[in-house]
């Protein structure tokens, strides 16, 4: 098997803040491919978003501290130097992020914006990279691009920011997409005309994706892979079909189950998860799940609560949890 | 935008009209009698009345004020004075020259104290905020607080009056503060305000040191700026073309005030480093009851007020295009 | 003139500005109130003694002060450019003191020696002849005076210098010689001459002699024209208004420029010949003239005395407050401070319409906390404590009395006073003392009511506002007891104090203790119609203690002295005690 695109290594991301050590990140590892998608669901700080910014290099150096090995098309990125760093992000490796409405500069136009980073790595003239806006514009789908490359963020409406944030992110063709919750913030039909066109887009160029969501409905629709992330680590990694068909971690039973299902019966209420995430300042022992699962005993009366189980097995569909396949299968049914 | 211009500038005269009328009025309001300053000696009804009519008091009060208002647009004749000419601000019997000349003459320094004074502590100040932001937590960042703080607690007549000893009576390290016009000896102009502009500075460095500092961290936090890195900007772009924008619209709003202040503060400066500006002049137009000259100057000074206003207005919709463009 | 104690408007903690006049124009600052200051000149103070000299006297050059050099620039720092040009418009004392170095008059003061002037003839040859018993003065001009284009000062200037003060936009110079020449309302009397209509009174029988025939006698009529708002305009070159910015120079000096309230440069006169000027030392060969400056730096450039500052004096800049204890305690700046106590009368008016029993008004003064005041000032360094009407300064022939135990007792005499109250139709009268709202009277207030308190006397203090102070006082029907003002005389003669502060009762007018006395009034008169002025003189200063004992219509206030600073290379630097200004005569600069 060759190297993947994409390999993340140990990944541990501590950040050092007044209150003690958070534990952003502890011991992640996830590979991905070119032309595939991964999706990394959790909830709200799982550490999903730490991952990602972790592999750009976007955390504040001040306050974190970086552990383990990110290798992009085999060059390693951990301690890389910065203008190593300025130079892959944007052209091999690029971002969209959650709300193009602040991610977006309000002072530049959006042509300005989406040719800048095509001048910044191909040292195009302003000219050039006026005609590529362009160019990325119509590609992402916005009407009368020659207008509206002039236009400021604030004159677009949500789904065409998130185009425009699309078309910047994509203007140098780079060969891995972070895309952070790149529909959150987007009403449902714009949702399925995003995700459209990432498919798309990845289709003509390769690119290798990296979706962050917590929304499994999201992934279906989009992902190869899957990787469940609670507390800052990997519960269960598979395909998409894997985790959607044959979930095995509870957490992950419970974000399914969370979410509603066209298939479902109408009256079959949501059960959230229940409880809430832990503090990563002060992480449970033992599973860090347990204290939010409803079968913390059936594999013995202290494991769970006091020994961290590990992903296993170590390829494929894998997961973190003590609990037997049969008991899994069983409860899950 | 010329709509936006236009409204703004029809409020303005407005208030200038209104300043002026309350003013005027104001001035009349309180019972020291200007003819009575004017008037020698034992001060006689008679002289009283003669002095009275000579500054034009024995006029009714309305019709001072619309003569007054009319004579901006169309001149006036002083009789044995002369014709002052529009715009005729009135006729300081105190300073014996029309008003608009003298205010001419002083409004010069006073707008090159301000504006020297501004462009130091202006960069200045951004300069160090922006440093202190980007080290924050770090000595540099301490060090550039701390400084602030006391920078700010200081006052000009204080400072001023140390630095004058020290740099320039005992010392003479600086030319003592004068004003020369800075069309006729640019050299002579700047040495010669250098004293002052240093002492506004530290005072007014501060501030914006402070504002930079704490709006740049903002900044700096913001998603776009965030954006602007994931995209490979290098650090000094997103620092000056992304976060300091940002920025921009804090430091504008203040400056507006600042300027305001200085143009307020003027009397203390001027008389602190014994120049002779509007500050100075207003001064002893109050002390005189020299009322045409109390009128000039706080129409001067009202209509830079305004003015400053409407050029930060302008400024944000330059710097934010959501302003420019809603 | 009319004293006016009034604020700076600065709003500076710098320091206030105290004693700002229609006539004393702003400068003197007020010696914060501090402990005790360093006794400041072991020898007593010597007022001037100040004569009538002769045509001798009259001649020129000027008696050089010791040491003198000619030539080189002189620079004046003041904060206050000079209000006017025109002498016919000048009272103030810093307008008239200017107009020494570019304006002369019929007659003026001659420094003979320190504290010793005469009063000569300036233009004139001599101090003037009267006849007709006062009646008629009489004045030759002197050969080779002339104006700054060379031609000759002619009788017909004089008669037109007086002639246009009687033009209705002359309204802030003297009015004496008009009153006296005319009527009371001169102006009603005569308008000028500007309409071709000539003034009688004053007769030009040739180009060199003038005559002044007078209504009613005045023997000090020749101090009268030595005021400085009576220097002469030349004919030929009156601008009326105008004139006021463009004065034509017969003094020493042309003005080169004048740039209002920041600077004046001089250079000298051509056809000004020191021969004819017993004056004028006139030694600078130019003066630089600089404003804006306030009292503060002035005293912080002239202590530093380094560079250019050396060669820099100040007309009327006082040490401020927070500088005076530092000035004094340095012996190293004596040689360079010069000091003299207010040539100002300072009264504590008692209103006698409603204060009618003398001896409370005695009492009061027995008990009155001079001392205690005069620290607030800031010591005796800072103010003098006079005892008479008359100021010592401004009075020629003045004998010193002491009625109410003020150099025996400064503190106050509680027990007199307390004697005099029980003799008295009130031995617990209520005073409702009225004063002017500062921060150095409300402590002086307090002073005064705790001393006044001890003796059993009830003080009701009123503050009343700066700016309309004199109106309030000024009123014949006002509700107060007892309240401060200021006079000052125009020559050295009580003749310019007592029938004024005792004069009409009015409205306005400067008789604040509203004293109506047939006797007095009829008094006054009888010295003023005297031909002898020795005589006059004794005469006014037995009037001035006569007043006192019999009416005791006012406490004698304390008196402000002056401390000004001068750079060390300036010589003969003196502050001239008539007028409390530092004089332009003398100065010269040393190389």
């Amino acid at each position: 098997m060759s190297t993947p695109f994409l390999s993340v290594r140990d990944l541990i991301v501590d950040f050092h803040t007044e209150d003690g050590v958070v534990h952003a990140v502890d011991g992640l590892s996830f590979d991905v491919d070119k032309g595939t998608t991964l999706g990394i669901v959790g909830e709200s700080g799982s550490g999903k978003s730490v991952t990602n910014l972790a592999v750009l290099g976007l955390h504040d150096p001040e306050t974190a501290r970086i552990s383990g090995g990110i290798t992009l098309d085999g060059e390693e990125l951990i301690g890389a130097s910065r203008s190593t760093m300025e130079r892959i992000r944007g052209n091999k490796a690029a971002m969209i992020f959650q709300d193009p409405l602040t991610s977006l500069s309000p002072y530049h136009t959006v042509g300005r914006q989406i040719g800048e980073v095509f001048r910044r790595h191909t040292g195009a003239s302003r000219a050039a990279a006026r005609d590529r806006a362009i160019e990325m514009l119509t590609r992402v789908g916005i009407p009368q691009p020659k207008t509206r490359v002039d236009d400021y963020p604030h004159q677009f409406s949500g789904g065409m920011r998130q185009r425009a944030m699309i078309a910047m992110a994509l203007v140098c063709d780079p060969d891995l997409l972070i895309a952070d919750e790149p529909t959150t913030a987007l009403d449902v039909t714009v949702q399925a005309q995003i995700l459209d066109l990432l498919r798309d887009l990845q289709e003509q160029t390769g690119t290798a994706i990296i979706l962050i969501t917590h929304d499994l409905g999201v992934v279906a629709a989009t992902a190869h892979d899957v990787l469940v992330m609670y507390a800052g680590r990997a519960v269960e990694r598979g395909t998409v079909r894997e985790i959607l068909g044959e979930p095995r971690h509870p957490y992950t039973w419970g974000l399914l189950a969370s979410m509603p299902r066209l298939s479902a019966p109408v009256d079959l209420p949501l059960r959230p998860v229940r409880g809430t995430p832990p503090s990563l300042l002060n992480v449970p022992p033992g599973c860090p799940f347990h204290p939010r699962c409803d079968y913390p005993d059936l594999a013995g009366p202290e494991l769970c609560r006091t020994v961290r189980p590990e992903l296993s097995p170590h390829r494929g569909h894998g997961d973190a949890c003590y609990l037997t396949l049969a008991q899994k299968r069983e409860i899950h049914r | 935008m010329l709509r936006f211009l236009t409204r703004r500038t029809l409020g303005g005269i407005l208030t200038l009209l209104i300043i002026s009328a309350v003013t005027f009025f104001l001035f009349f309001a309180v019972p020291a009698d200007p003819a009575r300053l004017a008037c020698g000696k034992v001060c006689p009804p008679e002289l009283l009345e003669q002095a009275r009519h000579n500054l034009g008091l024995d006029q009714p009060l309305f019709a001072q004020f619309t003569a007054w208002l009319t004579g901006i647009f169309a001149g006036r004749d002083y009789g044995g004075l002369g014709y002052c000419p529009a715009p005729c601000l009135g006729y300081s019997f105190v300073n014996r020259a029309p008003v608009f000349e003298t205010i001419l003459d002083r409004l010069p320094v006073t707008v090159s104290l301000t504006i020297g004074a501004a462009a130091v502590f202006l960069a200045f100040g951004v300069a160090t905020g922006i440093v202190a932001a980007l080290r924050r937590g770090r000595p540099t960042d301490k060090i550039a607080s701390v400084s602030s703080l006391v920078g700010a607690s200081l006052q000009i007549y204080f400072v001023g009056t140390l630095a004058l000893y020290f740099l320039v009576y005992k010392n003479q390290i600086l030319a003592r503060p004068r004003y020369l016009p800075f069309t006729e000896d640019p050299l002579g102009w700047a040495a010669g305000l250098t004293l002052p502009w240093m002492v506004l500075a530290i005072i007014f460095t501060a501030n914006y040191t402070r504002m930079t500092r704490s709006t740049m961290v903002e900044q700096l936090g913001e998603d776009y700026v965030r954006t602007a890195r994931a995209k490979g900007m290098p650090g000094h772009s997103v620092v000056l073309r992304f976060a300091l924008r940002g920025t921009l619209i804090t430091i504008v709003t203040i400056f507006g005030v600042d300027l305001g202040a200085l143009i307020g503060g003027a009397i203390i400066t001027e008389t602190t480093f014994g120049l002779q500006g509007l500050g100075r002049l207003s001064l002893n137009a109050v002390t005189d009851s020299d009322l045409p000259v109390l009128m000039a100057t706080v129409l001067v000074a009202a209509a830079a007020i305004i003015v400053f206003n409407i050029v930060v207005d302008l400024l944000y919709a330059f710097i934010d295009p959501r302003v420019r463009l809603n | 003139m009319r004293v006016r104690e009034r604020s700076a408007v600065a709003v500076l903690a710098v320091g206030l500005l105290m004693l700002t006049g229609a006539c004393a124009e702003g400068g003197q600052g007020a010696p914060a109130a501090s402990g005790d200051a360093p006794a400041a000149s072991a020898e007593p103070y010597r007022p001037p003694t100040i004569t009538v000299g002769t045509a001798d006297d009259s001649r020129g050059p000027a008696i050089a002060p010791e040491g003198v050099v000619k030539g080189g620039t002189v620079t004046m720092i003041d904060r206050d450019d000079f209000a006017h040009f025109d002498p016919a418009q000048s009272y103030v004392n810093t307008a008239t003191n200017f107009g020494l170095l570019i304006h002369r008059g019929l007659t003026g003061y001659k420094r003979v020696a320190k504290g010793d002037y005469r009063l000569v003839g300036d233009l004139a040859t001599d101090p003037g002849t009267p006849s007709d018993g006062g009646k008629t003065w009489t004045f030759t001009l002197k050969d080779g005076v002339k104006w700054q284009d060379g031609s000759p000062i002619t009788s017909e200037d004089v008669k037109w210098t007086i002639e246009r003060s009687f033009a209705s936009f002359i309204t802030q110079g003297p009015t004496y010689i008009q009153q006296w020449l005319t009527e009371t309302d001169h102006k009603k009397a005569y308008q000028g001459p500007y309409d071709g209509k000539r003034l009688d009174a004053v007769e030009t029988p040739d180009d060199k002699t003038v005559v002044f025939k007078f209504k009613t006698p005045h023997a000090d009529a020749n101090y009268a024209f030595a005021m400085g708002g009576y220097a002469i305009v030349p004919k030929a070159k009156d601008t009326k208004e105008k004139y006021d910015k463009e004065p034509f120079s017969s003094g020493p000096y042309i003005i080169k420029s004048h740039i209002v309230d920041k600077s004046i440069d001089l250079e000298r006169n051509p056809n000004w010949d020191a021969a004819t000027d017993p004056i004028r030392g006139a030694y600078p060969d130019k003066w630089r003239m600089e404003f804006g400056q306030e009292a503060l730096q002035i005293t912080d450039r002239l202590i530093a005395d380094a560079g250019p500052d050396q060669t820099t004096f100040t007309f009327y800049a006082n040490v401020p407050p927070e500088r005076l204890q530092q000035v004094l305690g340095d012996a190293s700046l004596a040689p360079r401070l010069l000091k003299s106590p207010s040539p100002y009368g300072n009264y504590y008016y008692f209103n006698l319409d409603r204060v009618k029993d003398v001896k409370i008004r005695q009492a009061i003064n027995h008990a009155w906390p001079a001392k205690q005041i005069q620290q607030l000032y800031g010591g005796p360094a800072a103010a003098a404590l006079p005892t008479t009407i008359l100021n010592e300064n401004t009075t020629a022939g003045y004998e010193p009395y002491d009625l109410f135990g003020k150099t025996t007792k400064p503190e106050g005499d509680i027990a007199k006073a307390k004697e005099l109250l029980a003799q008295s139709s009130n031995p617990n009268p209520t005073i409702v003392y009225a004063y002017n709202q500062t921060p150095l009277q409300e402590q002086i207030t307090v002073a005064i009511k705790s001393s006044l308190e001890k003796a059993g006397i009830k003080v009701v203090a009123k503050p009343l506002d700066r700016k309309t102070y004199y109106d309030s006082i000024g009123l014949v029907k006002n509700d107060f007891d007892l309240y401060w003002g200021g006079w000052g005389a125009d020559w050295p003669s009580g003749s310019t104090v007592l029938p004024v502060i005792f004069g009409p009762v009015a409205d306005g007018a400067p008789n604040y203790a509203h004293l109506k006395d047939p006797a007095l009034t009829e008094e006054m008169e009888k010295i003023t119609a005297m031909t002898d002025l020795d005589e006059a003189n004794a005469a006014w200063m037995a009037l001035d203690k006569k007043v006192q004992e019999t009416i005791t219509p006012l406490v004698v206030a304390e008196n402000r002295i002056a401390n000004t600073l001068h750079g060390s290379k300036v010589g003969g630097a003196e502050i001239d005690p008539q007028f409390w200004i530092v004089s332009p005569n003398t100065i010269f600069v040393k190389p």
